[in-house]
């Protein structure tokens, strides 16, 4: 297994970037908000710490925290006309927000080298600091998860007008899902950033979007392991099956319409809800035994 | 100079319109954001492309070619991908996230046949001649374009507003429940949106390809973005709106190239979008009630 891991590390660490930035798409459909802006913060996020490196030498973890903090601050500014909107509106103006950016990084050629790009970024991410980061992430978000915001969350994603007459705040809620998913996103382009050695405002577009979508849906929408798995699966699906590798994108759709249309839940969620179904029905035996 | 620059606008305003009138109509019959749509059309696009380049049919059977099957693939989408989930009653995300899973199979089809190649339509395909009035010059294709798109447009809107069928298709956009204990088939009224979604976008397909002289398998992802400039003009499930919302955006995307710059224009197309969001969610004409605020259905 460790054999299998080191010879496969840049996959591995591929599979890392891949579910912060799933986290950061979690994190709001958790909340049930409709966004699409994770790719729009790991673009921000990205340019950020590849600029902060590049121009002023700066080192790992402040270009990391300082691409989280953009992150936030983006998320904060946009989350403030998102709550106006619901649903489908919500995708559409998230949608805007990706263009926006990309069009930005096009336009802005003195500081964001325009559609060339930034190149000769230093690799300054190994895979130990990813695990590092991705634990430090699982853990946030585990004890979130098990505090009263994460069950506020639930509740908002189920039914909004529940949550309200519990007195919870639905806007409060879902503009702190948003800043955290500003935040994930950002560091999630920031590790993009000091992995890949260049950047092209292209790279944070649909197809960036729909991957992170995909590992969310797959993986599961609930569980906090949810996106992780989605991410371990769509990444090293391809590589595993070799003949698979040229149809990426058809299996990536392929997955995300059998996984919506069968397994809605996601695997990791549908997984855990039959085993607390199997655990219900065994003390229930035993009970009447 | 200014009124050539309206002209252009105008032109490509209406290749936005035909490309979201049947995107619009998907929505305002189904309450679904179909992703795919930017798919079907390249499909649309790749059948008039092999039907003239291929079978060397002319021009106007390899449109109708098209059409048909860009109606077919539509059908085809709601099949696989949307009426799974309306049995189900899912939520609109599950349908914004199967027809994006579709939209990827249908792509990486095109690509498949098209071995990532941007293909044109032989020269002469459609005549060449300049028409020149006070100093404005519009080519026959362009002519073409506009009226085609009017056509299409007018054909829709007296479908949906003065047929039986069309007022089928609104009564079940009204409500799906209703309508089937009036007597009307909700599955048999699908199929045939779909049908005509698809027809659209295969119409569409064959002429901006004819347009821009390029057809691969990428091309409907930039139409696809801006029809959600479009139809936000618009109003979201509103096929008037959606034709003077393409056209506003066509202006507003030409006047803003030719004064500003050509890469802040997607910026400046999309703050809009933005703005009018938070300003009018149901669009500058929308008559649509969609509760935007309240309650997630």
């Amino acid at each position: 297994m460790s054999n299998f891991i080191l010879g496969h590390l840049s996959l591995f660490e591929l599979v890392l970037v891949c579910s912060i930035l799933g986290y950061s798409q979690y994190i709001v459909l958790r909340a049930g908000v409709f966004s699409m802006a994770t790719a729009g913060f790991a673009s921000i996020g990205a340019y950020t710490a590849a600029l902060l490196s590049v121009r002023i030498d700066s080192p790992l973890w402040v270009g990391l925290l300082a691409a989280a903090t953009i992150g936030a601050l983006a998320g904060a500014i946009l989350a403030w006309p998102l709550a106006r909107l619901r649903g489908v509106f919500q995708a559409i103006a998230t949608l805007a927000f990706v263009q926006i950016v990309i069009s930005i990084g096009l336009y802005w050629e003195s500081m964001t080298g325009g559609a060339l790009g930034l190149n000769g970024i230093p690799k300054l991410v190994h895979f130990g600091h990813l695990l590092l980061v991705m634990s430090m992430v699982l853990y946030v978000l585990i004890t979130l998860s098990r505090t009263g915001i994460g069950r506020a969350f639930d509740i908002i994603r189920q039914d909004e007008t529940v949550a309200v007459s519990l007195g919870i705040s639905v806007v409060k809620y879902q503009r702190l899902a948003f800043v955290l998913s500003g935040v994930l996103g950002g560091l999630g382009g920031g590790l993009m950033a000091y992995r890949n050695y260049s950047l092209v405002p292209e790279d944070f577009g649909f197809p960036l979007l729909i991957s992170a979508l995909s590992f969310v849906v797959l993986g599961g929408r609930i569980a906090v392991f949810g996106p992780l798995v989605g991410a371990l699966i769509l990444t090293l699906l391809p590589e595993l099956a070799r003949p698979l590798a040229d149809y990426r994108l058809a299996v990536n759709g392929v997955l995300m319409l059998l996984a919506i249309i069968y397994w809605p839940y996601g695997v990791v969620d549908t997984l855990s809800l039959h085993w607390r179904q199997r655990r219900a029905v065994r003390t229930q035996v035993e009970a009447r035994s | 100079m200014l009124a050539q620059q309206l002209l252009n606008g105008l032109v490509t305003g209406s290749t936005y319109a035909l490309f979201a009138l049947g995107f619009t109509l998907v929505f305002g019959v189904l309450h679904v954001l179909n992703l795919a749509h930017g798919a079907i059309f390249m499909a649309g696009a790749f059948a008039g492309l092999y039907a003239v380049t291929a079978a060397e049919l002319p021009l106007y059977l390899a449109f109708l070619i098209a059409m048909l099957s860009g109606g077919l693939v539509s059908v085809a989408v709601d099949w696989l991908a949307l009426r799974p989930l309306r049995q189900r009653g899912s939520s609109e995300f599950a349908a914004i996230i199967s027809s994006l899973g579709i939209a990827q199979v249908l792509m990486s089809a095109g690509q498949a046949i098209s071995q990532t190649q941007i293909m044109r339509f032989p020269f002469g395909t459609f005549p060449v001649v300049i028409y020149e009035f006070w100093g404005v010059r519009i080519s026959l294709l362009q002519a073409a374009i506009l009226g085609l798109s009017l056509l299409l447009a007018f054909t829709l809107l007296l479908f949906l507003f003065r047929t039986d069928f069309g007022r089928r298709v609104r009564a079940v956009a009204i409500s799906e429940r209703t309508s089937s204990l009036l007597g009307i088939r909700p599955n048999i009224v699908y199929f045939q949106t779909f049908f005509i979604s698809g027809a659209l976008a295969g119409a569409a397909g064959v002429i901006i390809g004819l347009a821009f002289n390029s057809v691969h398998f990428l091309m409907g992802e930039p139409f696809l973005l801006k029809a959600f400039v479009v139809i936000v003009l618009g109003g979201l499930g509103s096929i008037g709106g959606a034709l003077i919302g393409g056209v506003m955006l066509g202006l507003i995307q030409t006047i803003a190239v030719s004064y500003l710059s050509s890469s802040l224009s997607d910026a400046i197309i999309y703050s809009l979008l933005f703005c009018i969001l938070l300003i009018r969610p149901t669009g500058l004409f929308g008559k649509l009630h969609i509760e935007t605020r309240v309650v997630r259905s």
